[in-house]
């Protein structure tokens, strides 16, 4: 039995950290300092990802259907792979397009000495004056711990250890701090791979969508330099490449204690070609993350069929839209 | 591919596309876009199907900005709208025409349509002339890519095929990304900005170094109207380009 506990998080103050993700390696660190050396040991956290609480309905592929009501303050149920990811994408494609839905998933921005932080609210409402007419939309972290073999050895964690964590830059100024809202346990092994199985039995081939960086080389201690995996081909195949000019790399930091390791990365949210054979395993692994930073949540990679268009509206063919 | 940049120049005067008139000052407007251009760059933006207001209280084809929460009007007043619109309108010269456009702000004081107030009516307009010129070459959509000059390259613009250009760098919507970064933009138009930022091999500034770059690439990872995206990275870069105060030097979030 494999267990990953999600979290969801609701944001209880502005937070100044860390721009794309909160990093698995901040929240480790929040929460080490509250459990005991053995669970510090084995514990691994993943990167947490923003998600805006507004109303929705359920993607394709999610085993799931239909308007959600307010789909980003709890945590939907688990039952196939693809469920995984519903809020683990940065573009958020549960949000109803009958609201302004790149406004409520686009941070409202504030200034502090220059540092530009993330609020934890944004409101709507014209004319501005008119307070009846306000509406506000909360954001809230979603993430998810697990042990060391992946076994129930640690989890669940008890929510009054997850409570009132603080994350990313001017903490002591009251930022980045977080209150549970919703936590689930969620069995790997019981889960529905059908469609990857289907993809697999048909020789159809694969794609990997990068959820958090990949790391290639690091200061850090526990780190060796390593090679992009050869299950990845970027796609050089003339006819239809994702991209061109091969993968983006970046270089961040990582910090423990008082050091700070430089780290370069394969980074997020590009995708590559598959090309093992064993998708299904493969994707298993993608959600325990792969590398020698998995531990801080590097390494999370999603796995989709290639015909799997995951922009749902770039199929539907037709006419419409013109004004 | 004058027309192209006069089409909805309605918008612009507040009117929907039917109760348009046919000259702006005595310069022909409203004609169609060839190709279906129009259509797909508005399918880039704005979701198919019958339109619904999506913010309440706002019915107006004034733009609500995706970075302060304002509207346009409000915030940016161009003293004489009639007549700045008349001087991005009346130039004959198409490449002139397009770089009038690149750096126009009139036309970013306006929506797409009323009920997706944070389209800009702008960036709608150079998409099209993108998607066109594209089509007229011959070039089918799902042979275009986003290109970008990368933050060290030389931020040219070429004529009809530059969607964005700021003092750093600039996006190109074009089949022919030449030796620059480019990611396709996919089988077909779809509000799926965000899906082709993200897989970009290299973004046009310096998101090592400066965590305000950062930020305006994890913005524009979340974003999926390709007119609301390319608004965005005009008003950041002028609000809010990186300053040494922000400076943590590389990799500054300390994760």
């Amino acid at each position: 039995m494999t267990r990953i506990q999600q979290v969801l998080f609701e944001f209880d103050g502005q937070y100044l950290g860390h721009p794309y993700f909160v990093t698995g390696n901040a929240l480790f660190n929040a929460v080490a300092r509250r459990v005991d050396a053995e669970t510090r040991r084995s514990l691994r956290v993943s990167h947490g990802v923003f998600v805006p609480g507004e109303y929705g309905e359920y993607p394709a592929g999610a085993s799931q259907d239909g308007y959600a009501g307010k789909l980003g303050q709890s945590l939907p149920d688990v039952e196939v792979y693809e469920d995984l990811f519903v809020f683990r994408d940065a573009a958020q494609r549960w949000l109803l397009d009958s609201r302004p839905r790149d406004a409520h998933n686009v941070h409202d921005l504030q200034l502090h000495g220059g540092r530009v932080a993330f609020d934890d609210t944004c409101w709507f409402g014209r004319p501005a004056g008119q307070r009846n007419r306000r509406r506000s939309v909360s954001w809230y972290l979603h993430c998810y711990l697990h042990s060391r073999q992946g076994d129930g050895s640690v989890v669940p964690v008890d929510e009054d250890v997850l409570d009132g964590l603080q994350v990313g830059g001017a903490r002591n100024y009251g930022f980045g701090e977080v209150s549970v809202v919703d936590t689930q346990i969620v069995d790997l092994d019981a889960l529905d791979f059908s469609r990857l199985k289907a993809a697999q039995a048909s020789g159809e081939s694969c794609r990997i969508e990068l959820v958090s960086p990949f790391v290639l080389e690091s200061e850090h201690p526990s780190g060796d330099a390593q090679d992009v995996p050869w299950w990845w081909r970027v796609d050089t195949d003339e006819l239809s490449p994702v991209s061109q000019g091969g993968l983006r790399r970046r270089a961040t930091r990582l910090v423990d204690g008082d050091e700070t390791y430089a780290v370069t990365t394969v980074d997020h949210g590009q995708v590559v070609q598959y090309a093992g054979d064993e998708p299904v395993e493969t994707a298993r692994n993608g959600v325990l993350r792969v590398g020698t930073h998995s531990r801080f949540g590097f390494g999370e990679f999603c796995v989709r069929p290639a015909s799997e268009d995951r922009v749902s509206e770039r199929r539907a063919a037709g006419a419409g839209g013109e004004v | 591919m004058v027309a192209v940049y006069r089409h909805d120049v309605h918008k612009a005067r507040m009117r929907g596309h039917e109760h348009a008139e046919e000259t702006f000052r005595g310069v022909r407007v409203n004609e169609s876009v060839p190709f279906g251009a129009d259509r797909d760059a508005a399918l880039l933006s704005r979701p198919r199907g019958e339109p619904e207001q999506t913010v309440d209280a706002h019915e107006s084809w004034f733009r609500v900005s995706l970075l302060t929460g304002q509207v346009a009007s409000s915030v940016e007043p161009v003293s004489d709208i009639g007549g700045s619109l008349f001087k991005v309108v009346r130039i004959k010269d198409p490449a002139a025409l397009h770089a009038a456009w690149l750096h126009a702000t009139v036309p970013s004081l306006f929506s797409e349509s009323p009920y997706y107030p944070y389209t800009s009516l702008k960036y709608h307009t150079l998409l099209v002339a993108a998607l066109l010129d594209n089509y007229r070459a011959g070039v089918s959509f799902d042979e275009l890519f986003l290109a970008v000059t990368p933050s060290d390259g030389d931020p040219a613009v070429v004529p009809h095929r530059t969607v964005v250009s700021t003092s750093g760098f600039a996006l190109h919507v074009t089949s022919e990304p030449g030796d620059r970064p480019a990611a396709r933009l996919g089988s077909g138009p779809a509000r799926l900005f965000a899906d082709v930022w993200a897989r970009l091999p290299e973004v046009p500034f310096d998101v090592d170094g400066e965590r305000r770059w950062r930020v305006l690439d994890a913005q524009l990872r979340r974003v999926r109207s390709w007119s609301v995206a390319l608004q965005f990275i005009e008003e950041y870069s002028a609000a809010l380009a990186p300053s040494p105060l922000d400076g943590a030097g590389p990799g500054g979030d300390g994760v």
